[in-house]
């Protein structure tokens, strides 16, 4: 196959503490193609193992993804899980790493976790970001 | 012991802990307060302690080392800020709010929408929480939510950190769906 038989996507991740949600939009960001809703999302008891949770998202998401003819993802990652070593939430590492055993190219990601501010903010690579 | 208070602004961090100072000052009218209350955001800009202008976010970019050097010394305070957790601390106290009442707060203390919605988002992510836990770990951090409590009421629930009548809690609320 080749690239021009690819049918790109954008995956949102949205990584928080204990919780991460994802929504698959086309490359507009306009029409939504799959969406982990609140009722399903990964919500971590972080005594289970995370991973788990976070497969089972990502294995439902690509379902959907693939049904709609989409086999690439590029990935937006929003939120400390997405970065933070030691975080206890199942993260944005451990969703990207199943949606490509779920079979999904992963294209270019990225990094949009939003700073919190007044007047000041923390320097660039301190925390979360 | 210094206890660090952060939070997102908007969360009532300064509200909070100058009712909380003002009642230090009562208890201890006769002698001199037990902790001294910093408001961090004050040194910062008093001293000039910042390396540059972030002009997208009209924010000035800390200088983490210089207001490390500052706090030096000064060993027995509640340090007020929503940078208060990257320094050397005891315990973080991190306050909470839910992200929609957050953005409505920041929006009438006359904060542009874009600075409203981006705290709000990050408020949601629990990116400050995140940081907190991730530099001292769950066993000393406390949230506290101050989604219904008056300024009062988020006082008391500081003075109780402070004095050690707490466990520390994390993760308990979930803002996510914010962001659906
Ligand atoms: N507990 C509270 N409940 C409702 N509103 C509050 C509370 N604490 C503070 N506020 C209001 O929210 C805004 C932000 O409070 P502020 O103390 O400046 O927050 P911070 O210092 O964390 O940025 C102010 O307009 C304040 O009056
Ligand atoms: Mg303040």
């Amino acid at each position: 196959m080749s690239q021009d038989d690819d049918k790109w996507g954008i995956a949102h991740v949205h990584a928080s503490f204990n919780n991460t949600i994802m929504t698959v939009t086309d490359l507009t960001g306009a029409e939504t193609i799959a969406k982990s809703s609140g009722g399903t999302a990964v919500k971590q008891n972080r005594d289970e193992a995370s991973p788990y949770a976070a497969m089972q998202m990502a294995d439902s998401i690509a379902e959907e993804v693939k049904a709609a003819g989409i086999t690439g993802l590029h990935v937006r990652v929003r939120g400390p899980g997405g970065n933070l070593q030691k975080s206890p939430g199942p993260g944005a590492q451990a969703t990207i790493r199943a949606l490509a055993r779920a079979g999904i190219e992963i294209g270019r990601i990225e990094d949009v976790t939003p700073i919190p501010h007044d007047g000041s903010r923390a320097p660039k690579g301190k925390g979360g970001y | 012991m210094r206890v660090a208070v952060t939070g997102t602004p908007g969360t009532g961090k300064t509200t909070a802990t100058e009712l909380l100072e003002s009642r230090l000052a009562d208890k201890d009218a006769d002698s001199e307060p037990a902790l001294e209350v910093i408001h961090l955001n004050e040194v910062l800009e008093e001293e000039g302690l910042y390396t540059e202008v972030d002009a997208d976010r009209e924010s000035k970019v800390a200088d983490l080392e210089a207001l490390a050097d500052w706090l030096e010394g000064r060993d027995d305070a509640v340090i007020e800020s929503h940078l208060a957790h990257h320094f050397d601390v005891d315990r973080v106290a991190v306050l909470r709010c839910r992200p929609t009442d957050l953005e409505e707060r920041l929006l009438e203390r006359g904060e542009r929408e874009a600075k409203a919605r981006e705290n709000a988002e990050s408020e949601a992510l629990d990116v400050l929480l995140a940081e907190a836990v991730e530099t001292h770990g769950l066993e000393s951090v406390y949230e506290i939510d101050t989604t219904d409590r008056d300024p009062e009421a988020v006082a008391d629930a500081l003075g109780a950190v402070v004095a050690g009548e707490r466990e520390p809690t994390a993760g308990d609320v979930d803002f996510v769906g914010y962001l659906e």
